[in-house]
């Protein structure tokens, strides 16, 4: 029998204490766990959304959101500011625009029902019973990037033909697919917008409605047949890196002024993990607290155990036990308390860690949502970013990794050791001559 | 051989200094059996103390084979105690969670006797102070005082110690047990040759021994 088998037996001395002390360091452990599961977890989505919120930049005419608002959009010196912005990488600019029946000889696909109705209504100034009938309209989107206008920010997905040059003036168009079945359009046909004839190079599918029932066209295109030239409704700056986004924005807000609104999908992003940001730190508070617990538990424990059997102490040193001996053995008790604690500790924090990640989660979803607006045009892209976003937000799991494990363990062996540090200092200061004048 | 000189232990409290050993000086030779005794607060068990290297004097030389402990340092004390010294209390003070067996390979440990040997010589030590391999293997709990005393006497001699410090050994057994105990000490004094120093109140017993000391108000008197 040594140290360590004295020390580890003596912990099972009084099974009803022992018992006492490792269902309170369980507790105290298995909340651990949890806290740093749920640290572990939301730091995970935090990184994974941040990650994917990407290094996209949306600038829009000031007071303009898709085909609503008023003021005028962004012009030829503009967008050349805004390429010229130092960092920007690459940029997509688009200008929206809606072709009524005088305009084009396609039949629109979408059904105009009461929003479309509700929409035109403002398009005249003549009293409401002197307005025009309201029409279907056709949505055409002039950009210099046609794979902007997939709604998952990824290349735009063709099922007939090929994509065309965002950067011409041709007249040519993409043709949605739910338009092109409208009006049994294939690759090679041709059809007329404000007086032009437009061939179909390709025709796309996205999977959203709205997008599958508009053309895209080369946005030089769009500025020319709809007498816009230099007019765009949205760019869509991209920068090289993530860690010029927030000066990027900045000197763009500087550059533009009030002409224009600016949101970063970086910023966006923050803004939306910023409930899992308090989370985070809630989890973490949970661990030095509960730490704390533990450390306190297995030191009050141990000052008990030893004022209990300082005799025995005493007996020891005097019959040669060294003061190292002695407190290795008490040590060896805390570490013995401490694991069977962490053993029942960590298997209810595996149990408890799941269920109770998800309840932090769900405290706090509702305020972990991206505000979304009538976005239009290459804005689309961006806007595919955030819902990626926010659906990462809604589905963040628990996990228990190895490092997480090794740090729960690591922590356990901390509580033994402040917990014993304490009561090694009393150990020492028994002195032998003390079992004589206890007779 | 044990030469005290001039030995003095004074504690300091509220009514002023107390002087619980007044320069004792004493000699035993080595193999005898010496007792000393004294009434209660005499100084027996600081004396006892002091020998045994668990107290440390205010002044003089306690000579253990011609090493004065009294200037030893805190680790070569607990060497000294123990290599040199085997302790027997008066309440035994066995180890409860540990079987008789196991209180006395503590001992050896302690002592530094490499593990493999340290139970047959336990055993053979427990078997010659008359405990059985049944009786061997219990707890203290579970074994008579006087049993519990000759544990408490096969652990003081299981590292050989040159002194055997035995304080009140027989002060809480009945007269019979008590008896038996001290011829197993006055045997074992003569077959080890080791040095035993029993502080008693039995005058019966003080008589048997080859020396004995009186203490009063921390003087030797006799």
């Amino acid at each position: 029998m040594n140290v360590v088998s004295r020390g580890t037996r003596n912990a099972f001395r009084s099974p009803l204490r022992t018992g006492a002390i490792v269902l309170m360091l369980a507790i105290s452990i298995g909340l651990i766990l949890s806290m740093l599961v749920a640290r572990g977890s939301v730091n995970a989505k935090i990184n994974d959304v941040k990650a994917t919120a990407g290094t996209a930049v949306t600038i829009s005419p000031a007071g303009i959101m898709g085909f609503a608002g008023g003021g005028n959009p962004l012009t030829n010196d503009q967008v050349a500011t805004i390429t010229k912005t130092a960092h920007i990488a690459s940029t997509s600019a688009t200008l929206s625009d809606q072709l009524g029946t005088t305009d084009t000889n396609l039949v629109a696909s979408l059904e105009l029902g009461s929003f479309g109705r509700r929409q035109q209504r403002f398009n005249s100034s003549a009293p409401t019973s002197a307005r025009p009938a309201p029409t279907p309209r056709t949505t055409v989107t002039g950009t210099t990037n046609p794979n902007s206008i997939s709604s998952s920010g990824s290349t735009l997905k063709l099922t007939q033909g090929a994509t065309i040059d965002g950067s011409s003036s041709q007249l040519v168009a993409l043709v949605g697919s739910s338009l092109a079945t409208k009006n049994n359009l294939t690759v090679g046909n041709t059809f007329t917008a404000y007086g032009k004839t437009v061939t179909v190079m390709g025709i796309f599918q996205t999977g959203n409605t709205f997008q599958d029932s508009g053309l895209i066209m080369p946005l030089a295109t769009v500025q020319n047949i709809t007498d816009q030239a230099g007019a765009v409704t949205s760019v869509v700056a991209t920068v090289d890196s993530s860690d010029h986004v927030d000066a990027v924005v900045a000197s763009l807000k500087s550059a533009l002024g009030d002409k224009a609104d600016i949101t970063s999908q970086a910023a966006q992003a923050a803004a939306s993990v910023a409930s899992l940001e308090s989370i985070a730190s809630l989890a973490l508070a949970g661990v030095v607290g509960a730490t704390i617990a533990g450390a306190v538990i297995v030191l009050l424990a141990m000052v008990m155990i030893v004022r209990e059997r300082r005799r025995e102490i005493g007996v020891i040193k005097a019959i040669g036990g060294s003061n190292s001996k002695v407190i290795g053995q008490f040590v060896t008790e805390a570490l013995t308390l401490a694991i069977v604690g962490a053993i029942v500790g960590l298997g209810l924090g595996v149990v408890a860690s799941g269920p109770m990640t998800n309840s932090l989660i769900k405290s706090q979803a509702s305020t972990a949502q991206t505000p979304q607006g009538g976005i239009n045009g290459s804005a689309r892209a961006f806007r595919g970013g955030l819902n990626q976003i926010n659906t990462n937000l809604t589905e963040v799991t628990s996990s228990v990794t190895p490092q997480i494990f090794i740090s729960a363990i690591g922590i356990t062996l901390l509580i033994a050791v402040i917990g014993s540090a304490v009561p090694a200092w009393f150990i020492a200061r028994i002195r032998p001559a003390e079992v004589l004048r206890t007779e | 051989m044990l030469v005290v000189k001039n030995l003095t232990k004074s504690f300091t409290s509220h009514s002023g200094t107390i002087m619980a050993l007044d320069n004792v000086s004493m000699t035993i030779e080595t193999g005898q059996f010496a007792s000393i005794i004294g009434k209660s607060g005499s100084g027996k068990s600081t004396l006892l103390s002091m020998l045994g290297a668990l107290d440390v004097p205010t002044s003089g030389s306690i000579e253990v084979d011609d090493i004065d402990i009294a200037t030893l340092s805190a680790t070569k004390q607990t060497s000294y105690r123990a290599h040199k010294i085997g302790f027997v209390f008066q309440h035994y003070n066995l180890i409860p969670n540990l079987s008789a067996l196991e209180n006395v390979t503590l001992a050896l440990e302690f002592g530094g006797m490499p593990a493999r040997l340290r139970q047959e010589r336990a055993e053979q030590l427990l078997r010659d102070v008359g405990l059985n391999d049944d009786e061997q293997r219990r707890r203290p709990s579970r074994l008579s005082g006087g049993q519990q005393q000759r544990v408490s006497i096969a652990r003081a001699l299981a590292n050989r110690p040159a002194i055997i410090l035995a304080d009140e050994p027989t002060g809480n057994l009945d007269s019979e047990t008590g008896k038996k105990i001290f011829d197993l000490l006055h045997s074992l004094s003569r077959s080890e040759n080791t040095t035993i120093l029993a502080v008693t109140h039995d005058m019966d017993i003080a008589g048997k021994t080859d020396k004995t000391f009186r203490l009063k108000d921390g003087k030797i008197t006799t």
